[in-house]
């Protein structure tokens, strides 16, 4: 029995983690363990505000705001070493991947979320990336002051952007056959969607 | 018998290479007057057998076989009852570890066959040793889960058995469950409880009587010939015994600290499962599970009990069977699902069930809900899971033979004690044997099994599992280790299979484990002994009894034919057909030493045939070289080390002598339990002979040695040869 006084936190109410076991993938989350294989491995894990374990302790412990607001799955490369090293087996990437997609959908005006969102739209469109696009896609849809803050913080990297010729004013080509990557697209998130039609 | 020798070198694996074969036979023919020599270069090929076996055709029954490891080829060189055979390992100890074609070698070969010779010669056939009235019946005490199942198994393969359980009804712990963990793939559906159908299908077998509400009485007599007494008047005679009175639970009043006894919602698992049997969880949102409640905690349960953590994620479960909606939470140290329950642990965590690591710093109760506070080791602080409405304590187990006191605390004996002088054999380590009404043996060593650690029966928990020290008596299930119920019953289907071996054994009157199949048994020429006990002390399986006089009284199927009483006797009464003092001392004495001036010391070994000698074999098969001063004779324990030999070997101008075996002390690796404990305490007797003889303590040295040391063997004998060259030669040789 401890000797210290230390005031106890109540945690672990359950209501976070069920809610998150309905996200796509994310009832692996109960699966985990708390080996730390994944943050050992993860080439992310200096920048992340919680490596993969501990992100999972947080879904167990029932903290939504610091999961939700976390950049944990922002900053997963999708390299998969974890998911290959995962003892239980729990594709690690793909829960990542399911919560980008809920907060995507749900907080469309949040930073990385939009990125995400306005990066995959400018793709689509060519099947390549107009960086320029893309930059002013994102800018409009955080608002002017916003997008004024961003710019005055990233202008000396655009700068030498333009200077090293890396952001072209044009738009590049389209790809050969966008259309039947947009086909593929819309094939492969209609199978998803039936895969998980019953909500896991 | 009459002795037709023949003597059979074999000159393959570069054997004839490395000695000179014919010097050898000279060996045989000259000085021990054998003519019938012969040479083959592949001996283990059939045309090789055959040869021998013509011999054998034409009278030959002394086969004197100088090739490789008596380890190696034995089915090849196994020729049948009546024949004796001796192996002379010139591969590994001679041609594999030594320069090719020298003179040492050569010298080292020719000693070989000499110890060899010797040994032959005064070596009869063994003739097995019949019990009278043989048993074959098997008695298991404790009808739980693993007396169930060894009783089952003993009588599916056809042996009658008798279950003598304490209880009113069969079924024991297990049998108050509301149902088991999975024991067999996937590992996540729990199966229902076992126990009605195998106290039904024990009921129903004709060879299986139960007696429940009763004990057993006493024991009496040794392996096929237990006499026992039942309470109620009932006796029975069985050949093997199978205990199998399985443990208790912690007790849950001294968990104070952790709210029992001061909340009644917290509850032991024996309690919960009494809950999921009335179909009371129904209701039950929230539990909590406390791990290792009491365990791996010095103040409480020092060990940990492997089956607690497996059983509350079965009963996890049971919550989410009757109440989908509850929410458990697991407090855990560490989480032990062993073997494949890891697939159970996994589909509890897919329930939903939260496992929180650290260790618990509080139980509240408030309005009849309780908090447990925890200081969380992954969060890093101190954490409060509220509104449980049960806490469930994992307390772990204590086995039935922990309870009792040793024989000697009762302050009569405690008395006789320390009135009683303090003798040689007080250095003897005692064995642990606590009374705990179990099997009441008519034991002269005590009423039950030693114990090891923390009261458990065990006898070497990684050779040879089920083996207790008391031979023929089997320790299955949860007495023996803790075990979770799958293991149990694995458990228990080896005893009743050790159980069922030592019954034939017996039979066929040969040893059992480690010596399975010796026929040979210790003789004693009672006309000379003194009464001194020390055989009756020193026999580490509690084989010998004593009348009132001091007079042994060997009880042969208890003996495991290891030999410690022919190492104790200081009369060397006990002997066997095939092994025996004056054996060994003639060997030793049949190896030629060199002159001092000759400089070529020799050093004398003693090698423990279950350890030392495969070492040195292996040594042999990694080709690795040591000096060509040694000589090995094996023997069956260093146990069996009687101290006449080193004087005998002193005497004879052996200027070193070293004694390889086992590993004793805590994790002992003696086959024999403690016979190489023994030898180490008979050896520090030893300097006083030495120093009559005005010799150096430091000549005769003990080496604790196991197979997978073989590398450090030449170290070993070459670090003791160059010590022997520093204190010069043996200033007794030549006398």
């Amino acid at each position: 029995m401890s000797a210290d006084k230390e005031q106890a936190t109540p945690r672990y109410a359950p209501d976070f983690h069920q809610e998150f076991r309905k996200i796509e993938n994310g009832e692996y989350a109960s699966q985990c363990m708390q080996c730390g294989l994944c943050a050992v491995t993860c080439p992310s894990r200096e920048m992340m505000d919680y490596t993969p374990r501990a992100f999972f302790k947080l879904i167990h412990a029932g903290e939504k705001e610091k999961v939700m607001k976390a950049n944990t799955p922002w900053l997963c490369t999708s390299c998969y070493l974890c998911t290959v090293r995962c003892p239980r087996g729990i594709p690690i990437v793909d829960v990542m991947h399911g919560l980008k997609h809920e907060l995507a959908q749900k907080s469309s005006k949040d930073g990385v979320a939009l990125l995400s969102k306005v990066f995959f739209k400018t793709f689509m469109k060519r099947g390549r990336l107009f960086e320029l696009g893309f930059t002013n896609g994102f800018m409009m849809g955080l608002g002017p002051p916003k997008a004024l803050k961003v710019t005055l913080k990233q202008q000396d990297c655009a700068l030498d952007m333009v200077k090293h010729k890396r952001l072209p004013f044009f738009p590049p080509k389209k790809i050969k056959g966008a259309g039947q990557l947009k086909k593929i697209y819309n094939k492969a998130a209609a199978l998803q969607k039936e895969a998980h039609k019953d909500g896991v | 018998m009459d002795k037709k020798w023949g003597v059979y070198f074999c000159t393959g694996c570069g054997i004839g290479d490395a000695l000179d074969i014919d010097a050898l036979a000279k060996v045989a023919k000259s000085e021990f007057k054998q003519q019938n020599c012969k040479n083959h270069p592949f001996l283990c090929s059939k045309e090789g057998i055959d040869t021998i076996k013509a011999d054998i055709a034409d009278g030959v029954n002394t086969l004197v076989i100088p090739a490789c490891s008596s380890r190696a080829k034995y089915e090849e060189f196994r020729f049948g009852p009546g024949i004796i055979v001796e192996r002379v390992n010139l591969r590994e100890q001679a041609a594999w570890t030594h320069e090719v074609d020298d003179e040492d070698t050569q010298m080292l070969g020719e000693d070989l066959m000499r110890m060899a010779m010797t040994k032959v010669k005064l070596t009869e056939l063994p003739e097995p040793w019949q019990v009278e009235n043989l048993s074959k019946d098997v008695l298991v005490v404790g009808g739980g889960i693993a007396g169930m199942t060894a009783a089952m198994e003993s009588a599916k393969a056809g042996y009658k058995v008798t279950i003598v359980e304490k209880g009113p009804a069969l079924g024991g712990y297990v049998g108050k469950m509301y149902k088991v963990a999975p024991t067999k793939a996937p590992y996540d559906v729990l199966p229902d409880n076992p126990v009605p159908a195998l106290t039904k299908a024990l009921e129903d077998n004709p060879n299986v009587t139960v007696y429940t509400g009763a004990t057993v009485e006493s024991i009496s007599g040794g392996p096929g010939t237990f006499d026992v007494k039942i309470s109620g008047g009932a006796d029975a005679r069985a050949g093997a015994v199978i205990l199998a009175t399985g443990s208790v639970p912690f007790e849950a009043a001294k968990l104070g600290h952790l709210g029992y006894g001061k909340f009644p919602q917290v509850i032991t698992q024996t309690d919960f499962e009494q809950l999921a049997i009335d179909g009371k969880l129904k209701n039950v949102e929230r539990v909590g599970f406390i791990q290792c409640a009491g365990s791996r905690d010095s103040h409480f349960l020092s060990y940990c009990s492997a089956a607690c953590c497996v059983e509350s994620l079965k009963q996890a479960r049971y919550l989410k069977e009757q109440n989908p909606a509850g929410q458990a939470y697991v407090f855990y140290k560490d989480l032990r699902a062993v073997g494949k329950y890891e697939y159970l642990y996994k589909q509890v965590q897919a329930d939903g069930t939260v496992f929180i690591k650290g260790e618990v710093a509080n139980i509240a109760g408030d309005g009849g809900k309780l908090t447990v506070e925890i200081d969380d080791a992954i969060l890093g602080e101190k954490v409060a899971v509220q509104s449980l409405d049960y806490v469930v304590l994992a307390n772990g187990m204590v086995p039935s033979t922990a309870f009792g006191t040793e024989p000697g605390q009762t302050e009569a004996e405690a008395e006789a004690a320390t009135a009683k002088e303090k003798t040689e054999e007080d250095d003897i380590p005692k064995d642990v044997i606590l009374k705990s009404d179990l099997l009441n043996l008519n034991y002269r060593q005590g009423p039950e099994l030693p114990t090891l650690k923390y009261g458990f029966p065990d006898s070497h928990f990684v050779c040879f599992p089920y083996e207790s020290r008391r031979t023929g008596i089997y320790a299955v299930g949860t007495v023996r280790n803790p075990m979770h119920v799958g293991a149990a019953i694995e458990d228990a289907t080896g005893g009743a299979m050790k159980a069922i071996q030592c019954i034939e054994g017996c039979a066929a009157g040969k040893a059992l484990h480690p010596r399975s199949g010796d026929e040979s048994y210790p003789e004693f020429a009672m006309q000379r002994c003194t009464q001194c006990k020390r055989c009756t002390e020193e026999c580490p399986f509690g084989a010998i009894n004593e009348d009132e006089k001091g007079n042994p009284l060997p009880e042969l199927t208890r003996c495991r034919r290891c030999g410690t009483c022919m190492g104790a006797c200081p009369e060397r009464i006990i002997s066997f057909k095939n092994y025996s003092v004056g054996m060994i001392g003639n060997m030793a004495k049949a190896i030629e030493v060199p002159d001092e001036d000759e400089e070529k010391p020799r050093i004398l070994i003693f090698a423990c045939e279950n350890d030392a000698i495969p070492a040195l074999d292996m040594a042999g098969l990694g080709r690795l070289q040591y000096n060509a001063w040694v000589r090995v004779i094996p023997v069956r324990c260093l146990g069996s080390l009687n101290l006449v030999w080193i004087a005998d070997a002193m005497s004879k101008g052996f200027d070193g002598v070293m004694l390889l075996g086992c590993k004793h002390g805590d994790d002992y690796q003696c086959h024999f339990m403690k016979g190489s404990e023994l030898a180490e305490i008979r050896l520090s007797k030893v300097s006083e002979t030495l120093d009559r003889l005005g010799l150096e303590s430091e000549r005769v040295r003990f080496k604790a040695i196991n197979i997978m040391d073989y590398t450090l063997i030449p170290s070993i004998l070459d670090d003791f040869a160059q010590k022997i060259d520093e204190l010069g030669p043996n200033p007794m040789k030549g006398f």
